[in-house]
C-alpha cells in the first residue's frame, strides 16, 4: 500500500504540517482564556481582555485556514492514491486469465474496484487527517495541561489506560461481529437478487411464501446480529464518558485543594484544564472510530491486494508464426481439466485443420465442445499436449498476436451498452460504416437493425436485454465478421436463429470467407453437414472424424444424432 | 454531414449522439440501465450519497411514523430517556460552574458536597445515555426489520409485468441502499435529533437565565452556522451529484467489462478498455477532489465557528465579569453550554443532507410498496383436471398500441402435445405468459376444462402447470434442493428418477459431492445445456398436469433431447404439454403443430399434414434438411 502512497509523499507531509497549525490554534485558545479570566477579570485589566480577544479571533481564522489546507492536501493525496489503485486493479483484472478470475465472482470484482477502493481511500484520508490529528492533539493537550499544572497532566495520564482498555476491549469484541454482519448482508442480497431474477420460476412453482420465509429468516438473522453489534458499541461511549467525568471531578477537587493551600493554581487554570482534558479524551473516543475504519479498510485492502498480487499465469511468447500458412490449427494429444476439477474434460484430442477448411464439432451436452475451442485463443492452458497454430504453439505466441488471428463468437452473446454500431465495430476499430453494414448483412442482422428508428445508432441496453436472443447472436456474429480474422469460431452461436436465417447466414459466410478457417459448434445436423471435417465428441474424446457422408457410414453416434433430428423421414 | 454517402441505417448519427450526451433525454430503456449501475448491491449508490430532494415530505414522514407506531412503547421509553439525558447534561455544567466559584470564593465546605452532586449527575447522565443507545439500537433494528420484510413481501408479490419493465438493479437498490439509508440516518440519528433539539432549547434557556446579554452575543454564531451550512450544502449537493454520476458510470463500465471479459479478451480490447476506464477513473478523481475538499472544509469551518463562540464567551464574558455582571464560574459554565449547543447544531447541519437523502429513499421504498399486488382473483379449485386448454379470440399487447397477439385461437384436447413454431417475435412466448397469468389478456378468453383461468385460483393454476424456460433459473443451493424446488417433500429416490429422466443423473453422480454439490454463482459453473437439464428435472419432479417447455432444450444436443422425450412419453401420457422450439426435431412428434407469424396463427396440423400443405412449415423444414440426403 505504501508503494502507492510514496508518489505523493510531499502531500502526505504537507497535510499533517498544516494540521499541526490547526491543532495548535485549538490548543492555545483555552490557555488564552485562562489569561483573560486570571489576569483580565481577576486582575482588573480591561484592555488585556480586548487585546486577547482580538488575538484569539485572528488565531481562529488562521486555524481555519490551516484546517482547510490540510484537508486539501490530504484529499488530493487520497484521491490520487485511489485513482492509481483503481487503474492498476482494473488493468490487473484485464490481464488475468480465466483460471484466476473464475473463482471470484463478477460482483466481487466490481465491489473491489469501487467499494473496497473507496474504503481504503477513506482510510488514507482518515490516516492523514484524523489519526495524526488525534496523536498531535493528544500530545499537545497533555503538554498544555502540564503547563497548567503537573498534577492535572498526571490525572489525564492516569485516565488514559482505562480509555485504551475500553477501546481495545470493545473493538476486539465487535470486529468478528462486523465480519458476520457483512456475510449476512451478502446473504440477503443474494436471496433478493435470485428471487427477482428468477421471478417467473418462483411464481410458476407458487413459491412466494417459501421465498418470503427464507428471506424473513435471513432478515431476522441480520437484524439480531446488527443489534448485537450496536448493543456492544452502546457501552463504549458511556464507559469512556465515565473515565472523562471522573477525571474532571478529580481535577476540580485537586484544584480546590491546591488553591486552598495557596498552591500555584488559579480558577482560570482549572477551567482551562477541564477543557484540555475533555479535548484529549474526546480525541481518544474519536480514535476508536478511526480504528473501526482501519479494521474495515484492512479487509478491503486484503481483497484488493489478492488481485493485485496475482501474477498473470499466461506468459507471453514472442515466436512469429509460420507465414506460409494462415489459420492452420493442429491439436496434438491435447488433454484438459478445469483448475480444481478432478476430471478431465478433454482427453488426448488430436486433429489438424488446414487454412480455409471448415471444422464442425458435434456432441452431447457436456462432452467438451466449448472447452475445446476455448483452448485455441488460449482462454485456458492445456493440461498436456499442444495446440499449434501456423506451426507455433499457442503458448509461444504473443497473446495479442494470437488473438488477433482469431474471431470467436461465444455461446452467450455478450453485448455492451453502446450503440449497435459500436458493438459491431468492437471487432475492428477502424471499420467504416460500409464494412459494418456489410458484416451485418452477412450475419443477417441488417434488416432488423434498419427497422429500428435509429438504425445502427440504436442504443443497446445493458446485457442486451432490449434485444431478442436471435438478434443478440446476429450482432455478435457481425462483430466477429468485421474483424477479418484468419480463424473464425462459432461456439453454438446460432442456436436462437430460426432455420431459414441460419441457412442464409451459412451461405453468406461460405461466400465471403472462403480462405478463412472456420470452426463451428452446433447441435443441428444441418449446421454441420457441409463442413470439410466433422468431429464427433463424446465424453471428452474424439469418437470419429470425417465428412458427413463418411460419418453416416462409420459413426453410430453421428447416425444416432442424424436420426434423432430426421427420424428416418424422407428428405 | 452528407447522408447520401452513408449506407442505410447510418443516417441518424448526429441526432442520436447529441441526444445521448444529456442523460435526461435518453430513451427510457437506456436510462433504466444507467440507473442500474449505481443501484446494484454494494454499488456506488451506497456511498455515492447523492442528495435527493423528497417530493412529498409530509406524507413520507407520516408513513415512516406508522412504522414507529408498531413499537410505540419503545418510542415513548426512548423519548423519556432522551429527555432525562438532556436534563442531566444541562445540570452538570451548572454544578461545575458553582464548584469553580466555590474554589474562587474559598467556600471549601461547599466544594466537597458539590463534587459529590457532580459525580451523581455524571453517573445518572451516563446511565441514561447508555439506555438511549440501547433503546435506539433496538428501535432502529425492529423498524428496519419490518420495513425490509414489507418491501420483500411486496417484491415477492409484484407482477411479472412490473419486474419486466423495471430494472432489477433499481428494485434491488431500494431494498438495500434505500433501506440502509433510512436505517442509518433517520433511525440512528433519531435520538441525537430529539436530544439535539432539547439540548438547544434547554441550553439557551439556562444561558438566558445566567446572562441574557452574553447569550444573545453567543447566538450570533448560530446565525453564522446556519448561513454557512445553507451555502455549503447547496454547493455540495451539485458537486456530490456530479460525482455519483461519474461513480455510476465507473461502476457500470467495470461491471460490464468484467462480465463481458471473454469478449474483451477475444478481441484484444484490453488496452482500449483500460484506457477508457482510466479516463473515467481520472474524471472520478477530479470530481472526488472537488467534493471531498468542499465536504472536508465543513469540519474546520464548523470548528472555527465553535472556536469563535469560545472567543466570544471568553472576551465578552471576561468583560462582563470585569464589570461584575457575572461571576467567573458563569464563564466556565458558558463555555460548556456554548459547546453543548453548537454540537447539536453542527450535527443537524451535517445531518441535513443525509436526512434528505434518507427521506428520498423512504419515498422510493413506499413508492414500490404502493404498487398493486399481482392479480390474485379467482378461487376455483381444480381437483381432477383433464387438461383441456382453449384460447378464444385472444388479443394482447404489452404496450398499448403495439399489439402482439391478434385474435389468437387454439384448442388443445386433454393429453395432447402441442408445438408452437415461428420466427422470433411471432408471439410464442407471449402465449405462455398469458396462460401462466403473468400478464392479463386484453380481450378474449383462456379456458382450462371450460373454466376461465381468471376464475381459477392463481396458485392452483400455477401448481398444476410446470414451466421450463430458455433462460434457466437456478438458485445458489445444492443440486438436490434445486431439483426439489417444486416439491420439497420429494424423496431422494424421486429426485434421482427425475434426474435420470432429464439425462443429468450420470453427470451429477460424477461430481465429488453428487447431489449435494452447491451451485455457485447461480449455477454459472455448469454449461448452458446442463443447466437446462437440471431445470427439466425440476419440472419433471413437479409432476404437473400441464407442462410448458419454452425453448427448454435449445442448448441440449438432439440425442440427449431424444432420450428425454422418450423418457417423458410415459410421464406425459394423459397430460397436456405445450412446446416452443426452433428445432424441428423437438416439435416433429407433436400432435399438433401451430405455426405462428406476427401474432397470428398461420397453420395448424401435424407434421405430415403441414408438409403436404407446402406452406410456411414446409419451407422451414426444407431449409433445415434440404439436400441432406444427397
Amino acid at each position: 500500500m505504501f508503494k502507492y502512497l510514496k508518489k505523493y509523499w510531499l502531500l502526505c507531509i504537507l497535510a499533517p504540517l498544516f494540521m499541526i497549525g490547526e491543532i495548535a490554534m485549538d490548543l492555545i485558545q483555552p490557555d488564552m482564556m485562562a489569561t483573560i479570566v486570571d489576569d483580565g477579570v481577576l486582575g482588573g485589566n480591561m484592555s488585556l481582555i480586548i487585546v486577547t480577544g482580538i488575538k484569539m479571533i485572528l488565531l481562529v481564522a488562521f486555524g481555519a485556514f490551516c484546517g482547510i489546507m490540510c484537508g486539501v492536501f490530504a484529499t488530493v493525496a487520497a484521491q490520487k492514491f485511489g485513482n492509481d489503485v483503481r487503474k492498476d486493479l482494473f488493468s490487473k483484472i484485464m490481464s488475468l486469465s480465466f483460471e484466476q478470475t473464475d473463482h471470484i465472482t463478477t460482483g466481487s470484482l466490481v465491489t473491489r474496484l469501487t467499494n473496497d477502493v473507496t474504503q481504503v481511500q477513506n482510510m488514507v484520508t482518515m490516516a492523514i487527517r484524523g489519526f495524526i490529528r488525534c496523536i498531535a492533539m493528544f500530545i499537545g493537550g497533555v503538554y498544555m495541561l502540564y503547563n497548567q499544572s503537573v498534577r492535572f497532566a498526571i490525572v489525564a495520564l492516569c485516565g488514559l489506560p482505562f480509555v485504551i482498555f475500553f477501546v481495545v476491549f470493545f473493538l476486539r469484541k465487535a470486529s468478528p461481529l462486523f465480519t458476520s454482519v457483512q456475510k449476512k448482508i451478502d446473504r440477503i442480497n443474494s436471496l433478493m437478487q435470485e428471487t427477482i431474477a428468477g421471478a417467473r420460476v418462483v411464481k410458476a412453482y407458487v413459491k412466494e411464501d417459501y421465498e418470503l420465509e427464507r428471506f424473513s429468516e435471513a432478515n431476522d438473522d441480520l437484524c439480531s446480529t446488527n443489534l448485537k453489534v450496536h448493543t456492544l458499541l452502546a457501552y463504549l461511549g458511556p464507559s469512556m464518558n465515565i473515565v472523562l467525568n471522573i477525571c474532571v471531578v478529580i481535577i476540580i477537587y485537586l484544584g480546590g485543594i491546591t488553591v486552598k493551600s495557596g498552591g500555584p493554581v488559579s480558577p482560570g487554570q482549572i477551567i482551562a484544564s477541564i477543557t484540555y482534558i475533555s479535548l484529549i479524551l474526546m480525541r481518544i473516543i474519536f480514535m476508536a472510530g478511526i480504528f473501526n475504519t482501519f479494521t474495515r479498510a484492512k479487509a478491503s485492502w486484503e481483497r484488493i491486494d489478492e488481485v493485485l498480487k496475482s501474477k498473470a499465469i499466461h506468459k507471453n511468447g514472442n515466436k512469429k508464426p509460420n507465414q506460409k500458412t494462415k489459420g492452420k490449427i493442429e491439436f496434438k494429444n491435447v488433454s484438459f481439466a478445469y483448475p480444481e476439477a478432478a476430471e478431465e474434460v478433454l482427453n488426448s484430442i488430436s486433429f489438424t485443420l488446414n487454412p480455409g477448411e471448415t471444422l464442425a464439432i458435434i456432441g452431447a451436452t457436456g462432452s467438451g465442445k466449448s472447452s475445446l475451442v476455448n483452448l485455441i485463443p488460449r482462454f485456458y492452458d492445456v493440461t498436456s499436449g499442444e495446440v499449434i497454430i501456423d506451426g507455433v504453439n499457442v503458448k509461444d505466441y504473443n497473446l495479442k498476436e494470437l488473438r488477433n488471428k482469431i474471431a470467436i463468437v461465444l455461446q452467450k452473446a455478450e453485448l455492451y451498452s453502446r450503440t449497435i454500431e459500436a458493438n459491431i465495430r468492437w471487432g475492428r476499430d477502424e471499420a467504416n460504416p460500409f464494412e459494418i453494414k456489410e458484416a451485418a448483412e452477412i450475419s443477417q442482422a441488417d434488416d432488423f437493425i434498419c427497422a429500428t428508428p435509429n438504425g445502427y445508432y440504436t442504443q443497446v441496453t445493458e446485457g442486451g436485454h432490449s434485444l431478442s436472443g436471435g438478434q443478440k447472436q446476429r450482432i455478435s456474429i457481425a462483430r466477429s465478421v468485421v474483424k477479418n480474422a484468419e480463424i473464425l469460431i462459432f461456439d453454438d452461436s446460432t442456436s436462437a436463429l430460426d432455420l431459414k436465417t441460419e441457412s442464409l447466414l451459412r451461405q453468406e459466410l461460405n461466400k465471403k470467407f472462403n480462405g478463412v478457417s472456420k470452426i463451428i459448434i452446433a447441435q443441428r445436423i444441418a449446421s454441420v453437414k457441409d463442413a470439410d471435417k466433422i468431429i464427433v465428441l463424446d465424453n471428452g474424446t474424439i469418437s470419429n472424424i470425417g465428412t458427413h457422408a463418411e460419418l453416416l457410414e462409420s459413426s453410430e453416434i453421428y447416425k444416432d444424432i442424424y436420426n434423432s433430428q430426421l427420424k428416418g423421414d424422407e428428405a | 454531414m452528407n447522408n447520401k454517402n452513408l449506407p442505410k441505417g447510418f443516417e441518424n448519427k448526429v441526432e442520436t449522439e447529441s441526444k445521448f450526451k444529456d442523460s435526461k433525454s435518453m430513451p427510457t430503456q437506456a436510462r433504466g440501465t444507467m440507473r442500474r449501475g449505481p443501484g446494484g448491491p454494494g454499488g456506488p449508490g451506497a456511498m455515492g450519497a447523492m442528495i435527493e430532494k423528497p417530493k412529498d415530505l409530509k406524507k413520507t414522514i407520516s408513513r415512516l411514523l406508522e412504522y414507529f407506531k408498531k413499537s410505540s412503547k419503545l418510542v415513548f421509553l426512548l423519548i423519556a430517556v432522551v429527555v432525562s439525558v438532556t436534563l442531566t447534561s444541562l445540570i452538570s455544567p451548572a454544578i461545575q460552574g458553582s464548584s469553580i466559584d466555590a474554589i474562587k470564593n474559598g467556600q471549601w465546605h461547599l466544594l466537597s458536597n458539590l463534587l459529590i452532586w457532580l459525580l451523581i449527575s455524571y453517573g445518572v447522565h451516563t446511565l441514561f445515555s447508555l439506555f438511549q443507545s440501547l433503546l435506539s439500537a433496538r428501535l432502529s433494528q425492529s423498524i428496519v426489520r419490518s420495513l425490509r420484510y414489507d418491501l420483500f413481501k411486496k417484491i415477492d408479490n409484484l407482477s411479472i409485468a412490473y419486474l419486466d419493465t423495471h430494472s432489477n438493479g433499481d428494485v434491488m437498490s431500494r431494498l438495500t441502499n434505500d433501506v440502509d439509508n433510512i436505517s442509518n440516518t433517520v433511525f440512528q440519528s433519531l435520538g441525537s435529533l430529539i436530544s439535539g433539539v432539547l439540548t438547544i432549547i434547554g441550553t439557551v434557556a439556562i444561558m438566558f437565565w445566567y446572562c441574557w446579554q452574553l447569550t444573545l452575543i453567543t447566538l450570533l454564531t448560530v446565525l453564522l452556522t446556519v448561513f454557512v451550512t445553507k451555502k455549503m450544502s447547496a454547493k455540495m449537493r451539485t458537486v456530490y451529484r456530479k460525482r455519483s454520476k461519474v461513480l455510476g458510470r465507473l461502476n457500470g463500465e467495470a461491471e460490464e467489462m468484467i462480465t463481458g471479459y471473454k469478449t474483451v479478451v477475444a478481441y484484444n480490447k484490453e488496452d482500449y478498455i483500460i484506457n477508457e476506464f482510466s479516463g473515467i477513473s481520472e474524471e472520478l478523481m477530479k470530481e472526488g477532489i472537488k467534493a471531498e475538499i468542499l465536504g472536508g472544509s465543513m469540519g474546520p469551518i464548523m470548528n472555527s465557528i465553535s472556536n469563535l463562540s469560545f472567543v466570544i464567551v471568553a472576551a465578552f464574558g471576561g468583560y462582563f465579569a470585569y464589570t461584575g455582571l457575572i461571576t467567573i464560574g458563569v464563564i466556565s459554565a458558558f463555555i460548556i453550554y456554548a459547546k453543548q449547543f453548537s454540537r447539536p447544531i453542527n450535527e443537524i447541519a451535517t445531518l441535513y443532507g443525509s436526512l434528505q437523502t434518507a427521506i428520498a429513499g423512504a419515498e422510493r421504498v413506499f413508492e414500490l410498496i404502493d404498487n398493486p399486488d399481482e392479480d390474485n382473483s379467482g378461487s376455483l379449485k381444480m381437483e381432477n383436471i383433464k387438461g383441456e386448454l382453449s384460447f378464444e379470440n385472444v388479443d394482447f399487447s404489452y404496450v398499448p398500441g403495439k399489439q402482439v397477439l391478434y385474435d389468437f385461437n387454439l384448442k388443445v384436447k386433454p393429453g395432447e402435445k402441442i408445438a408452437l413454431v415461428g420466427a422470433t417475435g411471432s408471439g410464442k412466448t407471449t402465449v405462455v405468459n398469458l396462460l401462466m397469468r403473468f400478464y392479463p389478456i386484453d380481450s378474449g378468453k383462456i379456458l382450462i376444462d371450460g373454466n376461465s383461468i381468471y376464475d381459477i385460483s392463481r396458485d392452483e393454476l400455477r401448481k398444476k402447470t410446470a414451466i421450463v424456460l430458455q433462460d434457466t433459473v437456478l438458485f445458489s443451493d445444492t443440486i438436490l434442493n434445486n431439483i426439489k424446488y417444486a416439491r420439497p417433500d420429494a424423496s431422494e429416490e424421486e429426485v434421482i428418477n427425475a434426474a435420470k429422466m432429464a439425462n443429468i443423473h450420470s453427470y451429477i453422480n460424477k461430481l465429488p459431492q453428487k447431489y449435494n454439490t452447491v451451485l455457485k454463482r447461480a449455477g454459472a459453473s455448469l454449461s448452458q445445456g446442463q443447466r437446462q437439464l437440471i431445470t427439466i428435472a425440476r419440472a419433471i419432479l413437479a409432476n404437473p398436469e400441464i407442462l410448458i417447455l419454452d425453448e427448454a432444450t435449445s442448448s441440449v444436443d438432439t440425442r440427449t433431447e431424444r432420450k428425454i422425450q422418450d423418457a417423458m412419453v410415459n410421464l406425459m401420457h394423459q397430460r397436456t404439454s405445450l412446446i416452443i422450439a426452433h428445432r424441428l426435431s423437438t416439435i416433429r412428434d407433436a400432435d399438433k403443430i401451430v405455426v405462428m407469424d406476427k401474432g397470428r396463427v398461420v397453420e395448424i396440423g401435424n407434421h405430415d399434414e403441414l408438409l403436404n400443405k407446402k406452406g410456411y412449415y414446409y419451407n422451414l423444414y426444407m431449409t433445415q434438411f434440404a439436400g441432406l440426403e444427397t
